[in-house]
């Protein structure tokens, strides 16, 4: 039973991480209708530009931990935003009036690039993060022995996903978000700027996937430039299972796919632990492919 | 008919290009350039183009030259094949290559065909020198070797329950087999037998299911990278057990992941890494290496490439032809104890390299590596 | 076809058909691998070009046809070309078994299932599903072919063997096009909807799409394992689905030609930049963006051109 709950929280804090890829997935998904493969790259350039600024800016000496930390963060994130927005503007923009398969073959002529570029500039061995940068504690939770750096890691990602929600609901700009989803000609002609609005989700959606692998890195410590792949296809899986378009879904997905890939590791067999993602995948779209908890995209018939 | 025209064209200029001249001689090397092992390659390339224009400054072989012809395997069977193919029209006397069992595998046929001596240096597939092919030679051991020397030092551990994990990759799992068989005959128990996937992150859902199985000692067959991350998150997890490695994990880059306290207490076997060799001539080369890069050798198979050219070097000067027939008779019974790098170095008539190559190391608190009497 | 096409075929073979006697070992195994790759792309061809399926898991046929010649050979010592089209059969029968369940996905979806399905299958060769597929190893010692006693053994002789089959595949399709069944997946790529009310069993037809380009790939599968001897794991990964994907749109999406032309350069450019080989990724990537912008319709598409959103609005407005 204790391997259970254990792989519980393995599940969840893995999940977490798939969670704030996946909301950037949804966001561009919901909007543009693309699946934006170069995503996971975004959030590998994340985790290679934390590394960087923190060793070579000093700012946990600087600063102290915890505002070194979020000055980390914020520098990342919008290092990556405005990667995404560049992105948008160069590569998916100009082909938005094509047929959906051009913009499929640029979103991974962009993810070859951007892998490769990262190669390139880096080398193609594993990058390490310095050690140390994060607190090493484990708190004691009903008698499992969980580092507290997981925890944080799933916390950031509800918060950041609620922050998200609220500001989609709630806002003028996240209204005018959600109509462009739903029929970017008819918000255009209620004067919503779509190109403003498109221009916003490629901000928010790599800035949290840069979080993300920030994140990664701090905590494992060690990035290479595939990892994208990997996790982008995972946080793909989670978007889905959701729903996709759906922020909340998306949240849901993510940990829900880190608990099954955990469970089904210590249960099944590990070596097959990639087939189950992919087997989820496919059984949702199988059987409710508008996810978990509803697409909320208008359906082409 | 303008499209036929220009396929005509090129089909014909890339005719043209293939013949060189040149009085030379040329050895072939294949490694990993580009693909997952490409820092494999990288150092394999390094090691054998600093042999090369050592042995030049002293005059070259038989008063020729000596050229590094170096084609990019990819880290892939298709390209290696390929790779192997451009090779054979290059002229090249023998070929040192490569990183990667199944890649070897794909390129054995071509130069056996063609009669070219070819040296790996980092194959372990048992299966490579059964074939009865007559021109290929490794200067790395073979999996049973170190499956056997693997079971022993778990035998000496006194241990009663063993957890085996691998990655699934040819090398690992073949590893991970020969092991098990000599632990089996061993009367051992194996608690885990199962699968890691390379490249991932997260490893807390296969430690905790390890963790479950209570062994006494775990060793994972896989490479550095993973071994690195599994000691760190073990460490996080609060688990103490022993944690032990085959070869692929010796790479210096093992403790910069995983940090050094996680790191130390930790074994594995390998050939005598660089620092260990105490000859004068692999210590004079450390230094020439450390020079002209800047760096100490990392990689083990990059030494093994090393010595790979050095005993094809021999080979050549000692038969004083490029035949590959006289060389392969040389080789398997004219060599006795080469003082490699990584060892004496002789082979048998299959092509394997004879002796006992495997050491246990040990990580201390330093992160340093400690050879185990 | 029409009457220059034809020509330039011919044109075409001849030129290669005096390619071996005049290049070395080398180049004539670059083309054999062009050769290879054209199959495959033909064969996604039918499905992701004429029946406008997104089929980026081709690859899993083209493994379970390699797989089902190199077990039939090694296990049963069944002869090469009489494994050839059994494994067109196996491959045709499992792609209709696993693309039965998702046929009716709407296209992106479709895509990120065919993606998985390809992954699911290397996962399975890699862990070694029913003890039969060698794992990471692979399988080895299949034999070559060999044909009235004759064996095709150095590359020169798998040239003539991969191209004549190129020929035919060629021949075959082009007939295919003209047919009740091309234009019934052509008619189901443009508009499924009036496609269905006109009377075409849309899901049968792309049940059929896929068996048929599953068929060639496994056949090629077959041709692929008798000239490595060797096959593992590696070879079928996501990223030769990605090329074959990208042979096909760069090349032209249902357009034959265009696809042989894709297949040439996007197999034969790495290897004439050998040099520059950590670029080379690079460049690709980068070819792919601009390509969409400027043709997305790819290098030599069909004479049917499609009307852009902003096209079809201005001739809607005009007088």
């Amino acid at each position: 039973m204790e391997q259970f709950f254990q792989q519980l929280t393995n599940g969840l804090a893995v999940g977490g991480i798939y969670a704030l890829i996946a909301l950037g997935y949804t966001m561009v998904y919901g909007v543009l209708k693309l699946i934006n493969f170069a995503h996971g790259d975004l959030f590998t350039y994340g985790a290679y530009l934390g590394m960087t600024l923190l060793t070579s800016l000093f700012l946990q000496d600087r600063l102290g931990a915890v505002a070194g930390f979020l000055v980390l963060a914020v520098m990342v994130m919008g290092l990556v935003a405005l990667f995404g927005v560049i992105l948008e503007r160069a590569v998916y923009r100009p082909v938005r009036e094509s047929h959906r398969l051009a913009a499929v073959v640029s979103a991974l002529g962009a993810s070859i690039f951007l892998q490769n570029t990262l190669m390139l500039i880096y080398g193609a061995r594993f990058q390490v993060y310095p050690d140390d940068v994060l607190p090493r504690v484990a708190v004691n939770v009903l008698g499992l022995e969980i580092p507290l750096m997981r925890i944080v890691v799933v916390l950031a990602s509800v918060v950041m996903m609620a922050v998200l929600y609220f500001f989609v609901q709630k806002t003028t700009i996240g209204t005018a978000i959600r109509a462009t989803a739903i029929d970017q000609g008819a918000a255009r002609l209620m004067g919503i700027d779509v190109n403003r609005v498109i221009r916003l989700v490629f901000l928010i959606g790599p800035a949290l996937g840069g979080a993300a692998g920030l994140l990664v890195g701090l905590y494992y410590g060690q990035v290479n430039f595939t990892m994208g792949w990997l996790y982008g296809m995972k946080a793909f899986t989670a978007a889905i299972l959701g729903g996709i378009g759906n922020i909340p879904g998306a949240m849901v997905g993510g940990l829900l796919l880190g608990v099954i890939e955990a469970l089904g590791a210590a249960y099944l067999s590990t070596a097959w632990k990639d087939a189950i993602s992919f087997i989820v995948l496919i059984l949702i779209l199988i059987v409710r492919p508008t996810g978990l908890l509803g697409e909320r995209v208008a359906d082409k018939v | 008919m303008k499209r036929v025209m220009g396929l005509a064209l090129v089909l014909s200029l890339l005719g043209v290009g293939s013949a060189r001249a040149a009085d030379t001689i040329k050895i072939g090397l294949m490694a990993p350039m580009t693909g997952s092992w490409a820092s494999e390659g990288e150092e394999m390339k390094k090691n054998v183009e600093l042999l090369a224009s050592e042995l030049n400054a002293k005059g070259g072989l038989l008063g020729k030259q000596v050229e590094v012809i170096t084609e990019d395997d990819g880290g892939d069977p298709r390209t290696a094949s390929l790779a192997a193919q451009r090779l054979t029209t290059k002229g090249v006397v023998a070929v040192i290559g490569t990183y990667g069992s199944a890649v070897t595998e794909a390129s054995q046929n071509i130069f056996d065909e063609e009669g070219i001596i070819q040296i790996a240096n980092g194959s372990t597939a048992v299966r490579l020198t059964e074939k009865g092919l007559k021109y290929f030679f490794r200067t790395c051991p073979r999996d049973d070797e170190q499956g056997k020397v693997g079971a022993a030092t778990l035998e000496k551990m006194k241990v009663k329950k063993v957890a085996l994990l691998h990655d699934n990759s040819a090398y690992a799992r073949g590893l991970a087999d020969e092991i098990r068989s000599h632990l089996k005959a061993k009367k051992l128990d194996i608690v885990f037998f199962d699968a890691l996937t390379p490249k991932e992150q997260d490893y807390s859902a296969i430690l905790t299911k390890l963790k479950a199985s209570g062994p006494d000692v775990v060793f994972f067959t896989g490479y550095y990278p993973e071994a690195g991350l599994l000691l760190k998150q073990k460490k996080q997890m609060g688990w103490n057990v022993p944690f032990v490695g085959g070869d692929a994990i010796n790479n210096p880059d093992l403790v910069k992941i995983a940090g050094k306290d996680a790191a130390e207490g930790f074994q594995f076997l390998s050939p005598p890494v660089p620092r260990d060799l105490d000859t004068p001539e692999a210590k004079a080369y450390l230094a020439s290496y450390t020079k002209k890069n800047g760096e100490t050798p990392g990689s083990i198979y990059g030494l093994l490439a090393g010595d790979g050219f050095r005993v094809v070097a021999k080979a050549i000067e000692a038969t004083k032809s490029t035949d590959a027939d006289k060389l392969r008779e040389y080789l398997t019974t004219g060599l006795k104890d080469f003082p490699g790098f990584t060892g004496k170095i002789a082979f048998n008539v299959k092509g394997d390299r004879i002796g006992e190559l495997y050491r246990v190391y040990k990580v201390d608190k330093t992160g340093g590596f400690v050879l185990q009497k | 076809m029409n009457r220059s096409l034809l020509r330039a075929y011919v044109a075409a073979a001849a030129v290669l058909a005096a390619a071996p006697l005049a290049l070395d070992a080398y180049w004539v195994d670059v083309l054999n691998n062009v050769g290879l790759y054209a199959l495959l792309a033909l064969s996604l061809n039918i499905i992701l070009g004429d029946a406008g399926l997104f089929n980026m898991g081709h690859a899993a046929f083209y493994a379970v046809g390699a797989y089902t010649t190199a077990l039939l050979n090694t296990r049963m010592q069944l002869p090469i070309l009489w494994a050839l089209p059994v494994s067109g059969l196996v491959a045709a029968l499992f792609a209709a078994l696993v693309a039965r369940p998702v046929v009716h996905l709407r296209g992106d979806y479709l895509l990120i299932v065919t993606i998985g399905m390809g992954e699911i299958v290397r996962i399975a060769l890699v862990n070694d599903v029913f003890g039969l597929t060698g794992g990471a190893n692979g399988l080895f010692g299949i034999s070559r072919p060999s044909v009235f006693g004759y064996r095709i053994r150095r590359p020169q002789e798998f040239f003539y063997l991969i191209w004549l089959f190129v020929a035919l595949t060629v021949f075959l399709f082009h007939r295919l096009e003209q047919s009740r069944f091309g234009r019934a997946l052509n008619y189901l790529r443009e508009d499924p909807v009036a496609a269905e009310g006109s009377g075409v069993d849309t899901a049968r037809y792309k049940l059929m799409a896929f068996a048929l380009g599953a068929a060639w790939a496994g056949m090629t599968g077959s041709l692929y394992a008798a000239k490595m001897t060797i096959i593992s794991p590696e070879s079928f990964s996501f990223w030769e689905s990605v090329v074959l994907f990208l042979i096909v749109i760069l090349g032209g999406s249902g357009s034959i030609p265009g696809v042989i032309l894709g297949a040439f350069l996007v197999v034969g450019l790495p290897e004439l930049f050998r040099g520059f080989a950590s670029a080379r990724m690079l460049v690709f990537g980068l070819v792919m963006m601009v390509m969409m912008v400027f043709r997305p319709q790819g290098l030599l598409p069909l004479r049917t051109v499609r009307f852009k959103k902003s096209d079809v609005a201005k001739a809607e407005v005009a007088p």
